[in-house]
């Protein structure tokens, strides 16, 4: 639904200085900053759901910022460095922590309650990878609560216009310079187009290429696959990050708070077995930057390692481990913890007070994205991206949890501000944009009415989480990344001979189902692709026929270009270091 | 594995019906499972909004039953195995299509409510609150906007008159949170809510707290206070006459 009318005649094209595709954390506060720096500026919101529907929701533990005497920008950007396996690019590190605690500050003057200390000031939490306690938080809802605030901060701004559930299917660029995007109004079927002078993709990541993943139903990679397709170039794609405890069968992620609260891992012996990969010794109380408050990446590849021992727990759900609250009592956990204990008791029928938590690692989190440069600027004139969708590079190999809202807001509000500066000199679209416009409503317009096809959406997109599964999981070999592009490949294939049984206009699930599984095949192998040219293992990334970091090699991003007949190209530029050259990541000694 | 009988709406703005299905059913799976299992097996043009599928999002919002719930978070085990599970849309919105109502109304309203107002003397990092006081509105803030409440109120439900004065008890909470956060500038919140939104209209029979997917105490926590609070602005002489004196800078 439409919120506002927009400042044409309804029957007229729409147009817009600037549009953002997403409303979650990072489209939001983009949406703001081009409002607040520019005011006289048009700004639309398109957003295949409606905000509160984002995928911030699900951020539980909360957000990092150096906020307290004893901590330093310093220390956040070492961690963040370090923690990242030294890919993530030192400027943009530095900048992005210089900015968290204005930005978290700035939220708090928007009303979102950050949960406080006994004197009234804001309270922090130690978590994962971090070497002081500096992750703000609002009780487990930190996501939700942001994302609320943002929400009704936007609503002040009468130019900020929203198109809710508006499926973006194409950007139109024209001799380089983005001129505003095409897609669908879903409740009325509409294919419409949407003029702008700027661009900011905000679609979040694309965990739905996975079988198994904390990430909700519309994480498939839009934006990444909308850049790509229009020549943006996507970065770091072969990262993925597996987050070490999600519930089995539902993929619903225990936040790392509960860790961080002291939470610990116990095997089928009930041994805490972090301790036998270099994470440090068990202590009863939680350690910074040792065993349970160890990065992601290398828990959840302890994980795999205590499979292949045969010390999981085997179950109808696959094998799992143990994540056990007991000794934390049941006032820490109700004050702290809540909502860990309300899903435990909803989705696995447990009390964390008295009982373990089942949990294995689930695919939580992309690291690459559309590649930008520091001002968010995606590689095509006018094109802009922040938040999971974009890789700035302040995750490189592995992100810290907590790094991620605070990302959000640096570099939605960064990357609003360009295009605001952008869109405010640009010319108008370029007239060549109706014929790529009416290409787009001719393509979609086939694919909605095609009869005869013989695959079905939901059979290729299984086949296609299998093959991620397979080939780009936890620990990776070129044997098996091999098999998987092929089978993309082939799945690519059998898209153009997909058949949809519904032909309505209205709110039609299955054809943005459709949609979403194109994309997700471009995303997918892209992934594939960048993560078998990688021969070295680096955070996230772990090759068992390249065990090794080979910093002279691999010292660089990988940037996969999609050729217009839909081969690929991959180049290597070197990561920015600015001050802290790589060395060894050091846990829990 | 078991059989069930489902009976779900179908149709749309120009009216629909209700159509049977027989459904495999798994255990530990909630019905939203069941109507994906429904779009996968037998009926892929069953229109259905649902994202995260972890009581959090918000969109799945329909009545089984008759009672407004979240798909994902209504459990089959609740059900008798004979039992029929009858699925319609939220019948205070109009239909789009099948289960997929037009919920933007909410959204409208959202819009008129002032959002929170800064103190003007506090700088960044200088604000100040104690815990307690972050939890009053806190609670009022886990609102997952799922709009069952809206649903259920038979101010909206009933009357579909009284959309145009009554904002509903979505927005009441709303205006109640702001009310309470310890350092929301405007002190005309419950005034608002009581002349602009319709808190008037309320009476108090507490369905929107029974539906609350969230628990949240609409009703005793956030528009009872409100509306005693209010009245208590406009009949207190001495608050009358030190608002006068003390002209309120809120804007």
């Amino acid at each position: 639904m439409r919120t506002t009318a927009p400042d044409v005649s309804a029957s007229g094209p729409l147009s817009y200085d600037v549009v953002i595709v997403g409303g979650g954390a990072a489209g939001l506060r983009a949406a703001i900053a081009v409002a607040e720096t520019a005011p006289a500026l048009s700004v639309a919101i398109v957003s295949k759901v409606y905000p509160m529907r984002s995928h911030t929701v699900s951020a539980e533990g909360g957000a990092a910022a150096v906020i307290k005497d004893v901590d330093s920008l310093d220390e956040h950007f070492r961690d963040t460095v370090s923690g990242g396996d030294w890919l993530c690019d030192q400027d943009a590190v530095e900048f992005f922590v210089e900015e968290a605690p204005k930005e978290l500050l700035r939220l708090e003057h928007w009303g979102c309650p950050w949960s406080r200390e006994p004197d009234g000031h804001v309270a922090v939490r130690p978590f994962g990878g971090m070497k002081q306690q500096r992750t703000w938080f609002a009780a487990d809802k930190t996501g939700f609560h942001l994302l609320h605030a943002l929400f009704q901060t936007s609503l002040k701004h009468q130019q900020i216009v929203r198109h809710d559930e508006w499926f973006a299917t194409k950007l139109l660029v024209d001799d380089g310079r983005v001129g505003g995007v095409a897609g669908i109004e879903l409740a009325t079927g509409r294919i419409e187009t949407i003029a702008a002078k700027a661009v900011i993709l905000c679609t979040g990541g694309c965990g739905r290429v996975y079988p198994f993943t904390t990430n909700a139903n519309i994480k498939t990679g839009d934006g990444m696959a909308l850049a790509y397709r229009a020549g943006g170039p996507l970065k770091d794609m072969e990262f993925v990050q597996y987050h070490p405890t999600g519930l089995p069968f539902t993929g619903i992620l225990i936040t790392e708070a509960a860790r961080a609260e002291g939470g610990w891992l116990l095997n089928r012996d009930g041994y805490r077995y972090l301790q036998d990969y270099d994470l440090g010794k068990p202590e009863p109380h939680p350690v910074f930057k040792s065993m349970e408050l160890g990065p992601r990446d290398r828990l959840s590849q302890a994980f795999v390692k205590e499979m292949e021992k045969g010390r999981t727990i085997p179950t109808s759900y696959g094998p799992i481990v143990h994540l056990d609250l007991r000794h934390l009592g049941e006032q820490t956990i109700d004050t702290k913890l809540p909502f860990v204990r309300e899903l435990c008791r909803d989705y696995e029928r447990i009390d964390p007070v008295r009982e373990l938590i089942p949990v294995r690692p689930v695919v939580h989190y992309m690291m690459g994205g559309v590649h930008t440069d520091i001002d968010g600027a995606a590689g095509v004139a006018g094109l802009y991206a922040a938040g999971e969708t974009a890789c700035v590079s302040i995750n490189g190999a592995n992100r810290l949890g907590s790094n991620s809202l605070p990302e959000c807001l640096v570099f939605g509000a960064r990357a609003g501000e360009a295009a605001a500066s952008h869109a405010a000199s640009a010319p108008g679209p370029a007239a060549s944009l109706a014929a790529q416009a009416a290409d787009e409503r001719r393509r979609l317009e086939e694919l909605l009415r095609r009869d005869g096809g013989r695959e079905r959406v939901s059979t290729l997109r299984q086949e296609m989480q299998a093959a991620m599964e397979a080939g780009a999981g936890i620990y990776r070999s070129r044997d098996d990344l091999v098999k998987s592009v092929d089978r993309v490949h082939e799945l690519q294939d059998r898209f153009r001979s997909v058949r949809l049984t519904d032909h309505s206009l209205t709110f039609n699930t299955e054809l943005i189902a459709a949609l979403e599984l194109e994309f997700m095949l471009e995303v997918a192998g892209s992934i594939l692709h960048s993560a078998l040219m990688r021969e070295e293992s680096r955070g996230a990334h772990q090759r068992v026929d390249f065990p090794r970091r080979d910093d002279e090699q691999f010292l660089a991003h990988s940037l996969i270009c999609r050729n217009d007949d839909g081969s690929w190209r991959i180049e290597y530029p070197p990561v920015t270091i600015t001050r802290w050259p790589p060395g060894e990541r050091v846990y829990g000694r | 594995m078991a059989e069930h009988h489902f009976r779900v709406w179908r149709g749309d703005d120009d009216g629909g019906k209700l159509a049977d299905y027989t459904v495999e059913v798994n255990e530990g799976e909630v019905v939203l499972d069941v109507i994906h299992r429904l779009q996968a097996t037998q009926t892929p043009d069953l229109a259905v909004r649902w994202n995260c599928k972890a009581g959090k999002c918000g969109s799945c919002s329909a009545e089984i039953n008759g009672t407004p719930r979240l798909l994902c978070m209504t459990r089959m085990s609740t059900f008798d195995p004979n039992e029929t599970v009858t699925v319609t849309p939220l019948r205070a919105f109009p239909v789009v299509r099948d289960l997929v109502t037009d919920v933007s109304f909410n959204y409208q309203k959202a819009r008129e409510l002032p959002a929170f107002a800064p103190p003007a003397d506090l700088k960044p990092g200088e604000y100040r609150m104690q815990q307690v006081d972050v939890e009053r509105s806190q609670e009022f803030r886990k609102c997952i906007e799922c709009f069952l409440c809206q649903n259920t109120c038979h101010v909206i439900r009933d009357h579909e008159d009284n959309k145009q004065a009554f904002a509903g008890p979505r927005v009441m909470i709303r205006a109640a949170e702001l009310d309470m956060h310890p350092l929301d500038a405007k002190t005309d919140r419950k005034e608002f809510a009581a002349e602009e939104q319709g808190m008037g209209y309320c009476n108090i029979t507490k369905c929107c707290t029974e539906v609350c997917p969230e628990h949240i105490k609409i009703t005793d926590n956030a528009i009872i206070p409100m509306k005693e609070r209010a009245v208590d602005r406009r009949y207190d002489p001495l608050v009358w006459l030190g608002s006068k004196i003390f002209k309120r800078s809120d804007a």
